[in-house]
């Protein structure tokens, strides 16, 4: 058993952790700039997780996009929010229980499949260099057309938007 | 195998507090936030699939950039209706949020 | 080991810049200037405000200081002194500048006063402007390369620099460079004379010194960057590697430091706009270029 071995499910489970624990703290704080950078930290966590389990262009990818994509939701969340500080402690909830039931038959249902299922032997990674050369060739060659939809659905989705959020033209 | 369980675990929790927070927030905002730590916790399990079963196949890889990239796109849709909301009614507090039924 | 010579070369930087800074803005050159300032910062009294969140508040300097640490591991000073030689150190750069905003954001909202918030946000909205000017040209540069390695982008350097041989992508970088350290005339979020200080406002004592000293360490970053992707790293003739390379570094400090001296300061729409309506079409036509030349010249 290298050392790799030992440390890997060690790291995974303590961003694991805090992927968990921030994505907890989202829905408990009622500051929305708090529950905004909290989602931000379970993202962050999870591309250290990502990093943990040995894909590094997806982890420094993952870290990099959900900065910016995080803050720009803070400020929406300023934007739109009656209590964005959450000073006055409003309850921004409905059908607490049945999400909670929700919430917890998912998770339950999930691991039952974790645990049931025999997973089989683990296979051994390529060098993070080799990867991030074989991800670019997957790219550009099997997987070249998703990547092409991928980028039309990117421009599709900013023209909506920007349709739908455009202030109407007094006529 | 540990570590992959460990892995699925995490994605496990993750999906199940995403889908609480998404059932029971009134805020459209905040809704977009539990729908993204879903899609967060199904990169997780991608990423640990890739890993831990395939390492050689790297569409396991392609298919969490387009997840990355389906993030991006729900918030700037998510984000283009809000302010269409807003604009309209001054909330996006989806409770009052009924007259979208048509 | 390699990582303590980083630091106190880091730090050795910090305190030139914080030299030249002084002397840019201030007209008169005082060697131990900076040293002064600092102990004053460091005896006062740090007052907090009243009703701000607690950890924003104390997590947001340290933060940036963080950021700009983790950007400056993976740029080598020479082809042995590099903290982390990862496989994705150009993109790695970008990722731990992103965190700059992050840092910028918290210390904005931390201390619930109106000034700090509309730095704080307003360093968003010229986030919104230069990040794609970030990812562009190191596109460009990884392409040349052919690799994400920081070291192997150097050596991708050693006939023609790439100041020369992509301009565009050259100029497009420092100035996104400056709009990452808020330098002016992008210094929307602090904004001296006008916002009375943004985002530190409401920093005051020991808190005051390490949001200093973070920007201070990231012009530095931001500097070493620009040396490494464009300006051939360490390498050089008859000086020895690291001498190359923090006399390249200071130089773009020097440059960043003095480019905007004497411009007014961008308001963050027109920021925004220049960003998007001409920076962007330039940096994606840079990429084309730099792809077409490596196909004709290799």
């Amino acid at each position: 058993m290298s050392a790799s071995e030992i440390f890997q499910p060690f790291f995974v489970g303590i961003f694991g952790l805090a992927a968990i624990w921030f994505g907890v703290v989202v829905f408990r704080t009622s500051s929305m700039v708090r529950s905004a950078l909290a989602l931000l930290f379970s993202m962050t966590a999870i591309g250290a997780m990502f990093l943990a389990m040995e894909a590094e262009f997806l982890g420094v990818l993952q870290i990099m996009m959900m900065a910016t994509e995080m803050a720009i939701m803070a400020i929406f969340m300023v934007m739109y929010m009656m209590d964005p500080g959450g000073m006055e402690g409003m309850d921004m909830t409905h059908q607490k229980y049945a999400s909670i039931f929700a919430g917890i038959l998912a998770t339950l249902g999930i691991l039952a499949v974790v645990f049931l299922v025999e997973w089989g032997p683990v296979a051994e990674a390529a060098h993070p260099e080799e990867q991030t050369r074989m991800l670019g060739i997957e790219i550009m060659e099997r997987s070249m057309l998703i990547f092409e939809t991928a980028g039309v659905t990117i421009l599709t989705a900013m023209i909506a938007a920007t349709a739908i959020a455009i202030e109407r033209r007094k006529s | 195998m540990t570590t992959l369980m460990a892995a699925l675990v995490v994605g496990a929790i993750l999906f199940g507090i995403g889908l609480y927070g998404a059932l029971s927030q009134t805020n459209l905002v905040m809704i977009m936030m539990g729908v993204e730590l879903m899609l967060g916790a199904a990169m997780v399990n991608l990423v640990a699939f890739w890993r831990f079963l395939h390492p050689e196949i790297y569409a396991g890889q392609m298919f969490v950039l387009i997840v990355m990239t389906v993030m991006a796109l729900e918030m700037a849709v998510g984000f283009a209706i809000a302010t269409g909301r807003f604009r309209a009614k001054g909330s996006v507090e989806m409770e009052e949020a009924g007259d979208l039924r048509g | 080991m390699t990582a303590a010579i980083s630091i106190l070369a880091l730090l050795a930087g910090a305190y030139l810049v914080a030299v030249l800074e002084g002397w840019v803005s201030m007209g008169r050159m005082s060697i131990t200037g900076p040293l002064a300032s600092g102990a004053a910062m460091l005896g006062r009294e740090s007052f907090v405000p009243k009703r701000r969140d607690r950890v924003f508040f104390e997590v947001a300097p340290p933060l940036l200081l963080v950021s700009a640490l983790l950007a400056a591991a993976v740029l080598p000073l020479s082809p042995g002194l590099i903290v982390a030689d990862l496989a994705t150190g150009a993109l790695f750069v970008n990722a731990a500048l992103a965190y700059v905003m992050v840092a910028l954001l918290m210390a904005g909202w931390a201390p619930n006063g109106a000034y700090a918030m509309v730095g704080g946000f307003r360093f968003l909205g010229q986030l919104v402007a230069y990040s794609m000017l970030i990812v562009m040209p190191i596109t460009a540069v990884a392409m040349r390369a052919e690799s994400l390695v920081t070291t192997e982008v150097v050596e991708s350097q050693a006939a023609l620099p790439n100041a020369i041989y992509q301009p565009i992508g050259f100029v497009l970088f420092l100035l996104a460079g400056m709009a990452v350290c808020f330098l002016p005339p992008f210094d929307l979020p602090t904004a001296p004379g006008e916002l009375a200080g943004g985002v530190e406002a409401e920093y005051t004592g020991w808190r005051l010194a390490v949001f200093r000293l973070a920007r201070l360490v990231l012009v530095v970053t931001v500097a070493a960057a620009v040396s490494v992707f464009y300006l051939g790293g360490w390498l050089g003739p008859v000086f020895p590697p690291w001498a190359w390379s923090a006399a390249k570094t200071l130089a773009v400090a020097a440059l960043m430091l003095l480019a905007g001296r004497h411009v007014p300061r961008l308001r963050e729409t027109h920021v925004l706009e220049w960003g998007w309506k001409v920076g962007i079409p330039l940096a994606l036509l840079n990429i084309f270029v730099v792809g077409v030349m490596i196909l004709v010249v290799g």
